[in-house]
């Protein structure tokens, strides 16, 4: 049995509750920002935000959309950056949940190379290196509730349960939000622990919600998005539908 | 309209997001595009301070379609009473206008009474003189063309809004509305709700499941702090002050008791000197006698006819006429409109109580922006409350639900609650008073026993706003013990023999203990989210007021499937012959109106009981800007002429003031951009109690203005760039926000810019005095000293600015 | 460094980058194995009610029962009818509202003319507000307007707040303002 994040980004409001909630769980600093021109902030994920709404103004046949993208670790059934790492004192799987675990160990990795295999462009590193990014929540759900984001959500697009709870309520939603949105898509499902529901093309809310065949390092640029995806996790996946 | 609730209220919004998912449409109708107006099936935009158009509009529509619940509005609302023969609408104003005063004269604005004084009334709303006729008449003007000339709104837009809207008129089916301080802070804010409301009544959607007109306020406990009534009008319970001219309790009793001839309007204000003498035995325990008018003497009057409220406090202030200043758990050099005028005035201050959390700009006024410390007098008192969760007491919701909170971690270092603070305070003036003292009776004879151990008790107060009996007394074949707490305010009485502190939260902690701190999550039988069981609710546990309407004559609901009351009296041969409700605390417990049979009931009660003629009002003759709502310009508009009225521009009775820093911007000056302040869902008022943190400023560190690409590409302004927003009265420094979500109108074939600036901000976090590149400031230093002629609030949703490059 | 299983956890709470396994002297196997103590677990629990806007969410606040006594978590009660567990930004932040380093902590004086706060006592402070308000009132308390009717009234020291008391408190203090014959007593719902 392994856990997953349903985020569904119809019902998202942008209140922010998540970043500040992840933020008061973890103990995690506030960053020094400033206005750069938009309600997102920090600008980015970072060492001390593992959790960041952004926010996109997009035309979608002649209507004004403010897209809203509530970003974090996609907790991939096959993590390229566990694989990258080759360390599980450093980057482990949590056998119970899924859960891709960063330690104080990351430290003595090749922090670029790991940031460089995420296809979602998520873990951020420290100035001496160690790597930090969304836990799950562990010692949370270890306990029997749910991580702190999704506790604190007001409207009910963040969601939490046994992965193949969350991908038929994925499924569900989807087939509910259709006609109002024929373009809806869940992303990248089969192979994350985080999925997300977007109304929209998902490149309009965020450059990386979903694993991208430009991105570097991990993807040869000649396949297709479905290819890549395949190629990157294939020795994976039987082996995480297992634990699904 | 009116609010942003998905950014302010977003909790609120779960609730509008489930209702979606259930098949329900939102509406949004903002000036801006906002985090709401993303979720909503329909959005507008409207130029701020035009609403009553756009609703006028829908009035119109629903009126000339036929789409109003004829039943409902002819039952329960004043829709066929006959007006006054004299009284007249013309060129935008309503009769008895006084030019010189600037106030009405509302002599012809009442109802035509019969012998007995009660007032005429038409059914069938067809006399020409009926609230009903008088109301087509005045929103005939109120076409889709002229309307969206005015707001900016298209007529497709509009038409939209009206008919999805209007279809909640239809049996069954409820609507809603949610506004906060969008519709309050205008010049025409009281009118705005009320224009909604009236909406509401001709779509049978007050009283019912899903329906109302909802205020979204903004402070955890403004409803409760209204409902103690810290406001200089009011006495705890909206009683009504006493003023010079009551003279003696039986003078104020007499004046603030509304009298109905009507055998069927309940008129439950009749009770008013039951409350009053309840509240005199609270606030002076024993020394309240009979003998002595309950001390109603120590009690301070107004002048009748004055103003005292918050522009009054501070332009007196200004004008030197006031030497010491309590300003507790708030901050007016930031949150008051014309900020600079606040401030200012505070320098000819003697001395300053400020009790807050944090530093704030209204206690170190003194050092602030352009303010030389050397030169300013004032000795100030800068006391520390602790935090809500370091304290134990009950705050009231916006649902009026009074609920308890409890004492975590005790206050920080030497920091103290509100309550203990207040009673120190109180100790001591009792003590300054003891000897001497200018009229010292009031100070000495005030109860206050509210000590357990030295410490402030909250259950103390608690039980005191409550209510006790004061002797024996036998109340409905009852003995009720000397020094037991009453059950419900109808036990209170008018001879001294109960207490009750406020007589609206009688029933909240009874012998049966706090009922503010119940947390049973049972729903009630008719299963729409009531909870009655669930912390306590303002009055006798009603969840739903009116609710008495949302039955018909014959007490059976309007809605069968989501229902709040219905009779379940016997009936024997087409008669009621027992009372019986269910559902939720009926609005009184009288029979309906009418028998199975279709026979009237003479033992019943009109719906509106706190009416004096028991129904609800379509037309307001108690409002000072007349009795059904107009549309006017903002005291500072975009535009020279009101297309409606185009001989009366604004509110002919708006309120201004008239210091050197009372200063108001033309439409032919160079402020042409319309201006409205808002909040974000990070920040929280004057931001003092976020602002601090470091967490909420992370996402929202900095003062910013939105405005549209086509504003920003005519002033040559980029994106994230500093810029400065000018007013006639001051000027701000903030960072651009160029975006889509605000569009030019096009008004009356003119093109209009708006933009908005959020108030959260201040001088003092981030504290600029430690960094010379944090130039903070609040919003309000723009905003004007314009009010609505009905409660001054100030109109910082719809002024005129300027922006510049830096 | 000895490190005791409660402080391990207290650290892997606190530090960005999660459990430093080895270093922490705990062998992976054992991380993975144990599950992980909840930062609340010895905490004394109170429910609360969100101090900002006035939907009246309700939270549950997670206090030391050891030590300092401080605010360790506080996040919505699922238990509340109203937010069912959640809160928003400003909810979800109410710990650091409430364990800030810029709070008042003390009484503070600000002398006329002066440039700076002098920190005193309450007692020093309520004596020599209680004085203050006694000279000011004293002075022009006003026993009848100028048509002569009986006022017994204060019209040179006004009050503004508060609706972030409570109700008990917003009472009391109504009552004090009024017993002392205040008429310009206003708060945050006229603005």
């Amino acid at each position: 049995m392994s856990k997953s994040f349903f985020i569904d980004t119809t019902l998202c409001t942008a209140c922010r509750a998540c970043q500040v909630a992840c933020k008061q769980w973890h103990d995690l600093p506030a960053e020094k920002t400033t206005n750069r021109g938009s309600f997102q902030n920090p600008a980015d994920l970072s060492f001390e935000t593992y959790k960041l709404v952004r926010f996109n103004e997009q035309v979608i046949d002649g209507k004004l959309n403010w897209l809203f993208f509530p970003d974090q670790c996609r907790h991939c059934y096959e993590a390229p950056c566990l694989e990258v790492a080759d360390d599980p004192t450093a980057i482990f799987k949590d056998p119970a949940t899924g859960a891709v675990i960063f330690t104080a160990n990351t430290k003595n990795l090749d922090a670029d190379e790991i940031i460089d295999s995420c296809p979602y462009n998520i873990p951020r590193k420290a100035k001496d290196g160690t790597l930090a990014k969304c836990d799950m929540c562990l010692d949370r759900v270890q306990n029997g509730q749910v991580p702190a984001c999704v506790k604190t959500c007001p409207t009910g697009a963040m969601h939490f349960g046994e992965s193949d709870e969350m991908l038929s309520l994925a499924k569900q939603r989807l087939a509910q939000v259709k006609g109002k949105f024929p373009k809806a898509t869940l992303l990248d499902s089969d192979f994350v622990q985080t999925i997300y529901l977007t109304a929209h093309d998902p490149e309009l809310y965020s450059k990386y919600a979903i694993a991208s065949v430009t991105n570097k390092g991990i993807i040869a640029p000649m396949l297709t998005r479905q290819e890549a995806l395949q190629k990157m996790f294939k020795p994976f996946i039987a082996a995480a539908k297992e634990l699904v | 309209m009116g609010s942003n609730a998905a950014e302010n209220h977003p909790i609120s919004f779960k609730y509008v997001t489930e209702a979606q998912q259930n098949g329900a449409k939102m509406i949004n109708v903002d000036p801006r595009f906002t985090r709401t107006s993303t979720r909503a099936d329909i959005y507008a935009s409207l130029r701020s301070g035009t609403d009553i158009a756009v609703l006028g509009g829908m009035i119109k529509y629903i009126l000339e379609n036929k789409l109003y619940n004829k039943e409902y509005v002819s039952a329960y609302t004043n829709a066929g009473f006959l007006v006054n023969k004299k009284f007249k609408f013309d060129d935008g104003k309503f009769s008895g206008f006084d030019a010189e005063k600037r106030k009405y004269d509302k002599s012809t604005w009442g109802f035509q009474l019969d012998k007995n004084k009660v007032p005429k009334i038409d059914r069938t709303l067809k006399k020409r003189n009926s609230v009903f006729s008088l109301l087509k008449k005045h929103y005939k003007k109120y076409d889709t063309k002229i309307v969206s000339k005015i707001t900016g709104t298209s007529e497709k837009d509009l038409i939209e809004i009206y008919k999805t809207y209007a279809a909640t008129g239809a049996r069954g089916k409820a609507g809603t509305i949610m506004y906060a301080m969008g519709w309050t802070q205008h010049t025409v804010g009281v009118q705005n709700i009320r224009c909604m409301a009236m909406i509401q009544l001709l779509l049978g959607n007050m009283g019912v499941a899903g329906g109302g007109v909802n205020a979204l306020r903004g402070e955890s406990n403004v409803q409760g702090s209204t409902d103690q009534c810290l406001l200089w009008h009011i006495l705890p319970g909206y009683l009504k002050i006493p003023k010079a001219s009551n003279t003696d309790l039986t003078a104020y009793n007499n004046k603030c008791t509304p009298k109905s001839n009507d055998p069927l309007s309940a008129n439950w204000w009749a009770n008013t000197p039951k409350y009053s003498v309840s509240l005199l035995k609270s606030y002076f325990g024993e020394k309240a006698q009979k003998s002595n008018d309950f001390g109603y003497s120590w009690l301070p009057k107004v002048d009748d006819g004055k103003d005292y409220s918050w522009f009054t406090i501070f332009d007196n202030m200004y004008r030197g006429d006031v030497e010491g200043l309590f300003a507790w758990g708030m901050n007016p050099a930031c949150s008051g409109a014309n900020s600079l005028k606040t401030r200012k005035a505070m320098e000819n201050l003697d001395w300053m109580v400020n009790v807050n959390l944090f530093d704030n700009e209204t206690g170190s006024f003194w050092k602030g922006p352009g303010v030389t410390p050397s030169k300013v007098k004032t000795e100030v008192f800068m006391l520390p409350a602790c935090v809500s969760v370091e304290k134990e007491g009950s705050i009231t919701n916006s649902g009026r639900w009074m609920q308890w909170r409890y004492q975590g971690p005790k206050p920080l270092g030497n920091s103290l609650s509100d309550g203990d603070i207040i009673i120190k305070l109180g100790n001591e003036l009792k003590k300054a008073y003891a000897k001497d003292g200018a009229f010292p009776e009031p100070i000495r004879n005030l109860k206050w026993d509210y000590l357990t151990h030295d410490e402030y008790d909250p259950h103390k107060v608690a039980k005191e706003i409550n209510g006790y009996f004061t002797k024996d007394v036998t109340v409905k074949g009852k003995l009720c013990k000397k020094g037991t707490l009453v059950p419900s305010f109808a036990w209170l009485q008018a001879d001294g023999s109960t207490s009750s502190a406020n007589w609206l939260y009688c029933n909240s902690y009874t012998e049966k203990g706090n009922m503010s701190a119940r947390r049973s999550k049972k729903d009630a039988e008719n299963k729409i989210g009531l909870y009655p069981e669930f912390a306590w609710c303002w009055p006798v546990n009603r969840r739903i007021i009116y609710n008495r309407a949302s039955v018909d004559a014959q007490g059976i609901p309007w809605d069968k499937k989501d229902w709040v009351v219905k009779f379940a009296g016997k009936q024997e041969n087409g008669k009621y012959v027992s009372k019986k409700w269910l559902g939720d605390v009926p609005d009184g417990g009288w029979y309906p109106l009418e028998n199975p049979d279709g026979t009237q009931r003479k033992d019943a009660k009109y719906a509106f009981i706190m009416r004096k003629h028991g129904h609800a009002q379509i037309f307001g003759p108690g409002r000072a800007d007349g009795p059904f709502p107009a549309h006017y310009e903002p005291i500072e508009t975009p535009v020279a002429k009101n297309l409606l009225y185009p001989k009366q521009l604004q509110n002919p009775v708006a309120v201004t003031y008239s210091t050197d820093s009372d200063k108001y911007a033309k439409s032919t000056s160079k402020y042409k951009i319309v201006c409205s302040t808002y909040r974000v869902s990070e920040h929280w008022q004057t931001g003092l109690m976020t602002r601090p943190q470091e967490w909420l400023m992370e996402m929202q560190p900095q003062v910013f203005v939105e405005m549209s690409e086509e504003l920003a590409k005519q002033k040559g302004i980029k994106n994230g760039e500093r810029v400065v927003v000018e007013s006639i009265r001051a000027e701000l420094e903030c960072t651009a926000i160029v975006t889509k979500r605000f569009k030019p109108f096009k008004i009356d074939g003119k093109i209009v810019h708006q933009v908005g600036v959020p108030w959260h901000f201040g001088w003092r976090w981030p504290d600029s005095s430690k960094d010379a590149s944090v130039k903070e400031d609040s919003a309000n230093l723009l905003t004007p000293s314009a009010g609505d002629p009905n409660t001054r609030i100030p109109e910082t949703k719809a002024f005129l600015v300027n922006v510049r490059k830096m | 460094m000895q490190v005791t299983r409660r402080k391990f956890i207290k650290i892997s709470g606190a530090t960005a980058a999660g459990l430093a396994v080895s270093s922490l002297g705990f062998s992976l196997k054992d991380a993975r194995a144990h599950t992980q103590m909840l930062k609340t677990k010895y905490a004394k629990e109170t429910t609360t009610i969100c101090c900002y806007c006035a939907v009246g969410c309700g939270a549950i606040v997670h206090t030391s029962k050891k030590g300092d006594g401080r605010v360790i978590n506080i996040e919505g009660d699922p238990d509340h009818v109203i937010n069912r567990g959640s809160l928003c930004s400003k909810g979800a932040a109410l710990s650091q509202l409430t364990e800030n380093e810029n709070r008042l902590t003390e009484p503070m004086y600000r002398a006329p003319y002066s440039k700076e706060w002098k920190t005193v006592s309450w007692d020093w402070a309520l004596g020599k507000i209680a004085k203050r308000v006694k000279a000011t009132r004293d002075k022009a308390f006003t026993l009848k307007n100028a048509k002569g009717q009986v006022v017994n009234r204060v019209t040179n020291i006004v009050s503004v707040g508060s609706s972030a008391m409570d109700n008990e408190e917003c009472w009391t203090y109504q009552a004090l303002m009024r017993s002392l014959g205040l008429v310009y007593l206003e708060h945050q719902a006229r603005i």
